[in-house]
């Protein structure tokens, strides 16, 4: 009786241990070395969308939120959770990328605007030159 | 109530952009304000945007620009798809929608860029041909413009042109026998009955003048020096009054306006004792009488 008293006691000890010892590592150990490098160039993405959108106002909303996302996948690490910490940086990443895009998009677009005004004022310059002179 | 303020920001959002980003936007917002209104708790909104704008970015004539993007765009909307019919956890659906239009905003914006490229080199080569047309209408212009000037002096000089005038200006002398005009030594060669350039202009006055006066009539005489054989200076005297009636018809006068006649040496104006006398003889004469009346002769 004893004997089994000691043993079921030794059993659940040893088992206590283990719990506490894989519960320990699984709190030491975070998040896998893949996912600290993806947070790590999500947060180069979010430096290099930076200084491209600059002050400019298309891209800057995005940029914004790129660095919430990055703020989050930071935190996720903090926290362990490896997945939500992937899924934040993949997010700021792309984020990051979008406002890029968009800041590059409106001034090419801002670049062709001013072309063809330039060709419109050209147009009416060259019409009014032959044609609206008064005679002599 | 939502979608009432959606519509109006729809609206806002169409005056403000344009084509393909107009578009994508309203596709985007529609789907926001639809999902926001709908009551059926299935409905996850974020796949219903990544549902409307990945279709859109495939179906773009220049998606080639952001291939990537949207093959990612169309790889995560298919795995959201595949979620919501298994009836997988919401979260992980919403996930993979949101990363699928992410994707798809990115290519959209890559070929809105494209677009604008292809807009401003198709613009650059309008504005050479602008420019090209305008510097022709403005060389138009200025040729239009020397016309005109061309053809008002030359009415100027038309009106001035009158017989009279012209002799005034040419400083041609009265006398008995009408206006005389000389034309000295330097309009010639020496021995030469060959009119000068230097006389081009003159004959140029007079021709248009007797032009505009048919009925004028010049007399035309030549005359030498007693340097050499009589005979000789007749006819080389009357070899340069005929140098001057070509001329005068050259330039469109009437030939029976005019007469000439040789007259040699008989007529000197000056002594022929010394040279500057001499050159003085050297002479052509165009006399005319008053338009109508007979040139005498002398």
């Amino acid at each position: 009786m004893n004997a089994l008293e000691a043993a079921a006691r030794s059993i659940l000890s040893r088992l206590l241990v283990l719990g506490i010892a894989v519960a320990a590592l699984a709190a030491c150990g975070g998040v896998t070395e893949l996912t600290e490098e993806r947070v790590a160039s999500s947060g180069t993405a979010v430096r290099q969308a930076e200084q491209t959108v600059g002050n400019s106002e298309s891209g800057a909303l995005e940029l914004q939120r790129a660095k919430d996302h990055l703020q989050q996948a930071h935190r996720a690490v903090e926290d362990n959770e490896d997945q939500e910490a992937q899924r934040q940086a993949h997010q700021a990443t792309l984020m990051a990328e979008l406002a890029v895009s968009k800041s590059q998009s409106g001034e090419a677009r801002r670049a062709a605007d001013e072309l063809l005004a330039s060709i419109e004022t050209l147009r009416r310059e060259a019409g009014l030159e032959s044609g609206d002179r008064p005679p002599r | 109530m939502g979608s009432m303020i959606a519509k109006t920001a729809f609206r806002r959002l169409c005056s403000g952009m344009r084509g393909g980003a107009l578009r994508f936007a309203a596709v985007g917002l529609l789907t926001a304000a639809l999902a926001a209104c709908s009551t059926m708790p299935e409905t996850i909104e974020e796949l219903e945007t990544a549902r409307a704008l990945v279709p859109q970015v495939e179906a773009s004539p220049r998606a080639g620009v952001a291939a990537t993007y949207v093959s990612d765009a169309r790889k995560s909307l298919d795995r959201a798809n595949r979620l919501s019919e298994e009836g997988g956890d919401v979260d992980e659906v919403r996930y993979e929608a949101q990363i699928a239009a992410l994707n798809a905003q990115i290519a959209n914006e890559k070929i809105l860029t494209a677009q604008a490229r292809d807009q401003i080199e198709e613009a650059k080569t309008e504005r050479q041909a602008v420019l090209i047309e305008a510097r022709e209408r403005e060389a138009q212009r200025r040729a239009q413009q020397a016309e005109q000037a061309e053809a008002k002096a030359n009415e100027a000089t038309e009106r001035a042109g009158t017989l009279e005038q012209e002799l005034e200006a040419l400083r041609a002398k009265p006398s008995p026998r009408g206006m005389v005009l000389t034309l000295g030594e330097v309009l010639f060669d020496h021995d030469q009955a060959k009119l000068k350039p230097g006389a081009y202009r003159t004959m140029d006055r007079l021709a248009r003048a007797l032009r505009r006066e048919p009925d004028q009539v010049v007399m035309i005489e030549g005359h030498t020096d007693s340097t050499g054989a009589e005979e000789y200076n007749q006819q080389l005297s009357q070899r340069r009054a005929d140098a001057v009636r070509t001329a005068l018809i050259e330039r469109g006068v009437r030939a029976d306006q005019i007469e000439t006649v040789g007259k040699g040496e008989a007529f000197p104006v000056a002594s022929n004792e010394n040279a500057a006398g001499r050159r003085q003889n050297r002479r052509v004469e165009m006399i005319f009488a008053g338009a109508g009346s007979q040139v005498g002769h002398r």
